[in-house]
């Protein structure tokens, strides 16, 4: 028991850690799209609550079936949803051509 | 230990299956939970995407103190938890008893902090979206789709709060009833796989809501 109580302790240091990590990556002057690196130590930190505070990777195996299947579907999710998105291109059209064009037609 | 905790129902073929598919179960939920989470992140990076000056801006009018002092609460409350359930599996009832009584307090801390105070001071701001809306101008729209998806992501997250309390409560009446022994714990163990859960979301939640919009 002790054992794994040392385990808990070292983990919540670690927790603490990496969120003073993720506050500092978040005062670096990143631009405006590079700033969801932030995420980065907040990915790190669920990994370790998933792995030592809920003990994914003991018990039976089906659970790691479980916890691996929801973070496929959660990547299919986040990746396809967020396609559309992150790759279209928008063009601007100035609002004054059809206008001027329509005046030179008219004239 | 009651006589009763270590029999099993029909469908199993021992108590330790029975444990193993509760906690299965559990897994099985939390699966959903994640998939229903995700939509919300989803949102998220739709919203930003389209108006990253008004989101951020939206971003910038959140409490950082609270809502780091939640981060370190939660984080704390978990592993408590969690202790106690390494206590448990020693056998001692009374360590499992006063952890979950601490961890209880830290999510009641928790709740506190985010709708006694922070939400109280976010609606006196007029930072709910609608007519009141206090920020006025181009970033607007985005600030105001910051604030439904605050809104909306911490009132989910909360909800699972008060439902995480209510089974550590229940925890807490079993276990001074004397329910769980080194040889019987699954109702700690998969409670505590519900708590450390709400705790994982919330450290998504924090860097989306605290940091993602705060430059410097």
């Amino acid at each position: 028991m002790m054992e794994r109580l040392r385990q808990l302790m070292l983990t919540w240091i670690l927790l603490i850690l990496l969120l003073a990590l993720e506050i500092g990556v978040s005062l670096l002057p990143l631009g405006r799209s590079a700033r969801p690196l932030v995420l980065v130590p907040a990915v790190l930190m669920v990994a370790a609550v998933g792995m030592v505070f809920m003990e994914a990777g003991r018990g039976p195996e089906i659970v790691r079936l479980f916890a691996g299947a929801s973070l496929l579907w959660l990547a299919i999710l986040l990746g396809l949803g967020s396609l559309d998105p992150l790759t279209r291109a928008i063009y601007y059209v100035h609002p004054a051509a059809p206008n001027d064009a329509l005046m030179s037609v008219a004239q | 230990m009651s006589e009763t905790s270590l029999t099993y129902e029909f469908q199993y073929s021992s108590a330790q299956h029975q444990a193993e598919t509760a906690v299965s179960g559990m897994w099985l939920f939390l699966a959903t939970e994640v998939l229903f989470f995700g939509a919300l992140f989803l949102a998220w990076i739709y919203a930003r995407h389209w108006n990253q000056a008004g989101f951020d801006m939206g971003a910038q009018q959140t409490s950082f103190v609270i809502g780091t002092a939640n981060t370190v609460i939660l984080i704390t409350s978990s592993f408590v938890y969690s202790a106690g359930i390494a206590f448990i599996t020693a056998g001692n009832s009374r360590r499992l008893i006063q952890f979950c009584v601490i961890a209880w307090l830290l999510g009641a801390a928790f709740l506190v902090l985010k709708f006694g105070i922070e939400w109280r001071d976010d609606f006196a701001r007029h930072l709910f979206p609608g007519a009141s809306f206090s920020i006025q101008g181009p970033l607007r729209s985005g600030a105001e789709s910051f604030f439904v998806l605050y809104f909306f992501g911490t009132a989910i997250h909360g909800l699972h709060m008060v439902i995480g309390l209510a089974l550590v409560s229940w925890i807490i009446l079993r276990a001074s009833r004397h329910d769980f022994s080194a040889s019987y714990f699954t109702p700690p163990l998969v409670v505590g796989l519900y708590w450390s859960f709400v705790d994982m979301v919330w450290l998504i939640l924090y860097p989306l809501i605290y940091l993602v919009g705060r430059g410097p």
